[in-house]
């Protein structure tokens, strides 16, 4: 285990850099919910955000794909690029962002379409498909990349709401990637399933990294310690520490990082 | 009923009094310690107070009952009855206080069969509706051929005898404005529905949806005045002259058109109620995958609410089936079958009114067919009725 972090460090510091944040602050209202957070994510590195409830991390995960945006009285100030673009530049349209940045949410939450819809949902709309067949392709390539192929394929016209939450939360991973995004948002992908549903989306996620920039926020510190390379912790709007997981959970430099992850607050 | 007046509210003031004698019989019987009492002292008084007033009241509706049969009178001896049944129920339940007893159980016995009573008569008033329906309707078959009815083309009754009753041109009639009233208030409703709930700030949003209820607060004759004297002769003057579907005033797409208008609220009130129950979960599903607003409702926002719109679009087409008064001001009276929707027609519940309304002779089969109409039309409203639960059911929680 130690050696494959090892070898994963070094992989992952030979690579570039996919979203640079700087001095980003997001206010709710009044509520000023991200201070000056500044944070590089590297390409094909699953990265983690933790810290308490209410810290953040969420709101900045939502900063990426800028579903910000849908909120009426969300502002975020601050410089994000995604490989060097400025994404809040006025000539970028969130749709598209969106496209590029996909999201997993909390809850499972497959449309009331057939699974095979579900999945296609994204190509269709963004026209990756010229012929069903190429649909099909995309279709099982993604199932198959989510590790839900096996089970579904039998089953590709029944709704995607009667599977299993671990399945559901499957599908909307395929879903995400169908669209061939080139980063995917996870927002505490596990927190509404069981552990052996757990154990396999988290084999998904290390699978994910080699295709992909990962960013997940995760209330576990195990499963940060399990998936991720890199570890960011926010408190109270802050970044507190940012660095190799190892790192962040060995030797921890600031009080506040050491404190959560021995328990003592959080 | 007359003479009932005053053993009724002798019984309501024994409840009264029985439901303040029972609170401070149970404290005393407690001695003072309430929490001796395995029922509180309000349970008790309420049992009190309902074991006195329901019995009577009971009798009182199963009398009437016996009354409405058998054409008796309320007399002295059945008001000593009620009145005894009310002093004996409130004597009883007064010396039945003591700390083990369980009024908390009685008191929600009375409550349950008061609650199951309430949800009886509900019932019991449409199968009453069906029932004095089918009497007349029977009555009417006695003396009109049923085939005639229902496949006859024509409509022309007349109070000599010798009449044509064929519903069909009345059931063309309805269908065709009903047809037309939701042509105009689906789509607009729906788009009114869809604007509000996905598009609209909290603050217009407050606003608008009040200002579009009002128009279901309008009685339905004055938009049928409204009907009369602007839209029918507005269409007539611009779209039925010039383009020579005819001359009159009073046409089918007038009736359809004002009734669509009334239509709006019930087709958009239900549908933004029911697009605000879709998860704010799809939405973000959708948009997190780089689907535009549009791109959202159409293809995850309505389909995840589609049960809930057939429903609101299936309860408007109950309403237009039903409606009236528009109708008669606004598409006339002349029992026609055409396709010309700029042309006069009538529907079935106008003739019900006009066949029933004057002197009129409640053994003649000219008056008796107003009861086979508003029974075809019942059965017509209750299948679409049974048809929109059946849809929402079906489809319902999909999502989830």
């Amino acid at each position: 285990m130690e050696d494959l972090t090892h070898v994963d460090r070094a992989m992952s510091t030979a690579q570039d850099i996919k979203i640079s944040a700087k001095g980003v602050q997001v206010h709710y209202g009044d509520n000023h919910a991200i201070k000056d957070v500044n944070v590089e994510i590297d390409d094909k590195t699953v990265t983690a955000f933790i810290g308490p409830s209410g810290c953040g991390k969420s709101t900045f995960l939502r900063c990426i794909n800028r579903m910000n945006d849908t909120i009426d009285v969300a502002r975020v100030t601050g410089d994000i690029r995604i490989d060097g673009e400025d994404i809040y530049d006025p000539k970028v349209d969130p749709v598209q962002l969106r496209a590029k940045v996909g999201m997993v949410f909390q809850k499972p939450n497959p449309f009331p379409k057939s699974i095979y819809d579900n999945v296609a949902y994204g190509p269709k709309i963004h026209g990756l498909a010229r012929n069903k067949a190429d649909l099909d392709e995309i279709v099982e390539k993604s199932l198959r990349k989510a590790a839900l192929w096996n089970e579904a394929k039998d089953r590709l016209a029944s709704p995607g709401t009667g599977l299993s939450g671990g399945q559901q939360q499957r599908l909307c991973i395929a879903r995400a990637i169908a669209t061939a995004p080139e980063v995917l948002l996870m927002d505490e992908p596990c927190s509404a399933l069981d552990p052996i549903a757990t154990a396999q989306v988290e084999e998904l996620i290390d699978e994910l990294r080699q295709s992909f920039s990962v960013v997940i926020v995760t209330h576990s510190m195990q499963q940060a310690a399990r998936v991720s390379q890199k570890t960011a912790f926010f408190h109270l709007g802050n970044l507190v520490e940012y660095d190799d997981t190892d790192k962040i959970f060995t030797n921890p430099q600031d009080p506040r990082t050491e404190s959560y992850i021995s328990g003592r607050i959080g | 009923m007359q003479s009932l007046t005053t053993p009724l509210l002798l019984i309501f003031a024994l409840a009264v009094i029985g439901y303040f004698l029972a609170k401070s019989r149970a404290l005393k019987v407690a001695g003072g310690d309430v929490r001796a009492l395995v029922s509180l002292p309000n349970q008790h008084a309420l049992n009190t107070a309902l074991s006195t007033a329901v019995p009577p009241a009971a009798a009182v509706l199963l009398f009437a009952l016996y009354a409405r049969l058998s054409e008796g009178e309320p007399n002295w001896l059945f008001s000593l009855v009620i009145l005894g049944l009310g002093v004996t129920g409130c004597a009883l339940s007064l010396i039945g206080i003591k700390t083990e007893t369980r009024a908390r159980t009685y008191a929600e016995r009375w409550i349950l069969g008061l609650l199951i009573f309430a949800s009886s008569i509900a019932i019991m008033t449409t199968v009453g509706i069906v029932f004095s329906m089918l009497f007349e309707t029977f009555n009417f078959f006695g003396q009109y051929d049923w085939r005639d009815f229902f496949f006859s083309l024509t409509w022309s009754p007349n109070f000599r005898g010798d009449s044509d009753l064929g519903i069909i041109p009345l059931l063309w009639g309805t269908l065709y404005v009903s047809f037309i009233a939701l042509l105009f208030a689906v789509p607009i409703g729906l788009f009114a529905a869809i604007y509000l709930s996905e598009y609209a700030g909290p603050r217009l949003r407050s606003v608008a949806k009040p200002a579009i209820e009002v128009l279901a607060g309008i009685p339905t004759i004055v938009y049928g005045l409204f009907a009369l004297i602007t839209v029918g002769p507005l269409l007539r003057d611009y779209f039925a002259e010039p383009m020579g579907f005819g001359q009159s005033a009073s046409s089918v797409m007038t009736a359809g058109l004002v009734m669509g208008i009334m239509l709006i609220p019930f087709v958009s009130s239900l549908s933004d109620d029911i697009i605000n129950a879709v998860p704010q979960a799809m939405r973000d599903g959708s948009l997190g995958l780089g689907a535009t607003p549009s791109e959202t409702i159409r293809q995850v926002v309505i389909p995840a609410a589609l049960p809930g719109i057939v429903g609101a679009v299936l309860l408007a087409a109950s309403r237009a089936i039903g409606e009236t008064m528009i109708v008669v001001l606004g598409a006339g009276a002349a029992a026609r079958l055409s396709l010309n929707p700029f042309e006069a027609m009538t529907t079935v519940t106008v003739k019900i009114v006009s066949q029933l309304t004057g002197d009129t002779d409640f053994a003649s089969p000219e008056t008796l067919v107003a009861f086979a109409l508003g029974l075809t039309l019942f059965v017509i409203t209750l299948g679409l009725n049974v048809f929109a639960l059946y849809i929402v059911r079906k489809y319902r929680e999909q999502y989830e």
